[in-house]
């Protein structure tokens, strides 16, 4: 990366003295360009001033959360909840328990989009109740029957057994992938990537003179910006190198990152995210805030596709499942793809400053998977169509994000 | 500037790989002369010397399995009977595993009698409750093969210890449920060799065309998936940690009983590479199949048929693996290097049979790799 700073300015002091004409001086305005470091790690006088363990601490509640979901036979009607919302001591890994943070309190939480809509914050969070409590009352009493059309209970897909309820639906998919809107993509697109967020009060100027978080090394700008972070690669082993292991370190943004690089459709956006994400930081440090916005659309445009892509994958292999007779597989992909779906309305479409489809519209989609028997009688027709209507709003098409 | 950059370095590295860019030639390379090859007479072949002589065979051991088990639960003073009778049986299965369409594929065979590693727990559950539906998926890593390995050779540290459990104070339950094992892997068996012997022959071989849903196209997909999947990844990429990064030996098949994963593997291997090349499932005789089909279709990879380089490469595979010690002795090492050797030869036949061989017959690969999720 230095090699290329050098370059880059030999050849424009190159090019400025090669057209320097003696006649007429003029005066260059010598511009800096600020580059980001190759490795997410940023210091201040030597000290690391990284920082996003708040962000570590929740992924974890919600893995441990998710996993408890299918423990048939240690998870209880209250244990679920109690994670949800840390109380009760329920995680296995005692820092959790002892921590001030919950999933809760984060889920449809942003400034942006609910600040003054608690309302509608209420709604979402009680959602996801219902799911933690119908997987207990519905399906964990018939995790030994066969499920059928009206009756709960275990199907095999492939070599797995998935657990849905009376209408063909997983309850844990439901959960795992609409965190990754309600709870990461809100808190990243439209709360931590936010001027509301991070600018706030004297924020410009604090950063600008230097002025840190009282007992901390980073400003509250710096810190902001790392919280977004935080919810992609907080589980990383190695966050300054975190690109490396994308697709690994979690069950959700991180994860499905990987999963939409893996596809030659979108190979690449691994990394325009990560080099965002480094840019928009370095911006901060370098007090260039047009440059940091710019990288928060980026981000924007990029995690909102991430939804959108698997929403529509999920949908085709879930259409492809059902037209070759693996119901199994069908409620399995479908359930993931609810879960997805639930998540747009929680994405930021950089040119509107809304979701990419709005709540409104994605439960007029969410009640076609509900409809009747749900998902014993959805038809492909249908998934098309949804999936039509989903990658017109973005920018790519049904073909590409279908399959990988 | 970076973007330059970056297409540099990719157009370097790509130069730099060299390639196994080779592209395969065939006769009259633009046309289709896949639609001239006699696709009944290979299908013919295949399902009445390969196919249902095999799972006569598989029927027969598996017969003999349960009245080995019954003898077993009416005395159990003596386990080498039934031993031998499962490992005739398992060994048996490594012939037939490949054949998963049609029947075996409606009643889930593979998945319904070769399940590893097997959940002990569900089974001492299952036995404990006394009641169990092996017709449930949660309970495929409860019976099949698997399961009796743990049966006949896992409830204990040595044979005396095994005995007193199916002559001790649950006795009845362990025997009712070794039975029952067996009981349920003969009825998905005989129901599969039933369906063969009936109607499904011929369902098959009329379904002579080239299309993705004609049984040519979509046997040989399930035959690649098998390769890929059950014997390469199942019973070697698995155990050695080739996915994971960690070795699993308790991964590997036929756990308990012991140094048998790797005859196992040889038997699949061989049974795998005879139906390349069309060789009959009870005698010398070889009929049309892959092998010939490439060769009518002039298929040539560097100037060698792509058959015979396939052919080679099952060779290699098999010496590379005959070479080694047991499975779990070769996996004991740190890092296991001879082992991921062997399986580097077992992995070369990827490429040649999933694009090779299947772009010279114009057949497109219907299987995507598990999302694991």
């Amino acid at each position: 990366m230095k090699n290329y700073l050098t370059i880059f300015l030999a050849i424009t002091a190159i090019a400025f003295t090669s057209c320097e004409d003696d006649d007429n001086p003029v005066t260059v305005e010598q511009q800096i360009e600020v580059v980001a470091p190759a490795t997410y790690s940023f210091e201040r006088n030597g000290e690391n001033t990284v920082s996003f363990s708040g962000q570590t601490t929740r992924i974890q509640m919600a893995e441990e959360l998710v996993s408890a979901m299918l423990a048939f036979d240690t998870t209880t009607e209250t244990t679920l909840l109690d994670m949800f919302s840390n109380e009760n001591d329920p995680f296995a890994l005692e820092a959790l328990n002892t921590s001030d943070k919950s999933i809760k309190s984060k889920i449809a939480a942003s400034t942006d989009y609910f600040s003054q809509n608690s309302a509608t914050s209420s709604e979402i969070r009680a959602f996801f109740e219902s799911q933690l409590n119908a997987q207990i009352s519905e399906v964990f009493p018939n995790q030994m029957t066969a499920a059928a059309v009206g009756v709960a209970g275990q199907i095999a897909d492939q070599e797995s057994t998935r657990y849905v309820n009376a209408k063909g639906l997983e309850y844990d998919q439901i959960t795992t992938l609409g965190l990754v809107g309600a709870l990461m993509a809100d808190q990243i697109l439209n709360n931590y990537l936010s001027p509301a967020v991070l600018d706030p009060g004297t924020n410009i100027e604090d950063n600008n003179a230097g002025v840190l978080v009282e007992g901390k090394p980073y400003t509250d700008m710096e810190h902001k910006w790392d919280e977004a972070f935080g919810y992609v690669y907080g589980a990383s082993p190695d966050a300054e190198n975190a690109n490396s292991t994308i697709g690994l370190d979690d069950s959700f943004m991180n994860k499905y990152i990987g999963r939409v690089d893996g596809d030659n459709d979108f190979a690449g956006i691994a990394q325009d995210i990560f080099n965002a994400f480094k840019l928009g930081r370095a911006a901060i440090v370098a007090n260039d805030y047009d440059l940091r916005d710019a990288q928060a659309e980026i981000l924007r445009i990029k995690l909102s596709e991430v939804i959108g892509v698997r929403s529509v994958y999920y949908l085709q292999q879930g259409k492809n499942a059902l037209e070759a007779g693996n119901l199994g597989t069908a409620f399995h992909d479908l359930s993931e793809g609810y879960g997805f779906i639930y998540s747009l309305q929680f994405t930021r479409n950089p040119d509107t400053n809304a979701p990419y489809l709005s709540r409104q519209e994605v439960e007029g989609i969410l009640s076609q998977f509900t409809a009747g028997n749900g998902l014993w009688e959805i038809t492909p027709a249908t998934l098309d169509l949804i999936s039509t209507t989903i990658a017109d709003r973005f920018d790519f098409t049904v073909a590409q994000a279908g399959s990988i | 500037m970076k973007k330059i950059f970056g297409i540099i370095t990719i157009a370097l590295f790509m130069y730099a790989c060299g390639t196994d860019d080779t592209t395969i030639t065939t006769d009259d390379s633009g046309t289709d002369n896949t639609g001239n090859f006699d696709r009944s007479a290979m299908l013919t072949n295949w399902a009445d010397n390969i196919i249902v002589p095999g799972y006569v065979d598989f029927n027969e051991k598996v017969n003999t399995l349960e009245s080995a088990t019954a003898a077993f639960t009416a005395n159990a003073s003596d386990l080498t009977a039934v031993r031998a009778a499962w490992l005739d049986a398992y060994t048996t299965w490594q012939k037939v595993s490949m054949f998963e369409i049609g029947p075996a594929e409606t009643v889930n065979l593979r998945l319904n009698v070769n399940i590893y590693p097997a959940n002990i727990t569900t089974i001492e559950s299952n036995i404990d409750n006394g009641s169990y539906d092996f017709g449930l998926s949660s309970n495929r890593a409860a019976k099949g093969f698997p399961a009796l390995d743990y049966l006949l050779y896992g409830l204990g540290a040595d044979d005396a210890a095994i005995l007193s459990v199916y002559n001790g104070t649950e006795g009845a339950a362990y025997q009712q449920y070794l039975n029952d094992v067996v009981a349920d892997m003969k009825e998905l068996t005989a129901s599969v060799l039933s369906e063969w012997q009936g109607s499904y022959r011929a369902t098959f071989i009329d379904n002579d065309g080239a299309s993705a849903t004609a049984s040519t196209d979509r046997f040989v997909n399930d035959y690649i998936f098998y390769y890929e999947k059950f014997l390469r990844a199942g019973k070697m990429g698995i155990p050695g940690g080739v996915f994971s990064g960690n070795v699993e030996l308790g991964n590997i098949e036929a756990l308990y009983a012991g140094n048998l994963s790797k005859d196992l593997f040889l038997v699949g291997l061989d049974a795998t590479q005879d139906f390349f090349n069309g060789k009959a499932y009870n005698t010398n005789a070889q009929g049309e199949s892959l092998s010939s089909y490439l060769d009518e279709l002039n298929a040539i990879k560097d100037g060698v048929d792509l058959s015979e380089i396939i052919n080679s490469q099952f060779d290699v595979a098999r010496a590379s693996v005959s070479a080694l010690g047991s499975f779990e002795s070769e996996l004991s090492q740190n890092p296991p290097t001879t082992f991921l050797e062997a399986y580097n030869e077992v992995q070369r036949l990827v490429p040649l049979l999933k694009v090779d061989m299947v772009s010279a017959m114009s057949i497109s690969i219907d299987f995507a790799d598990a999302d694991g999720d």
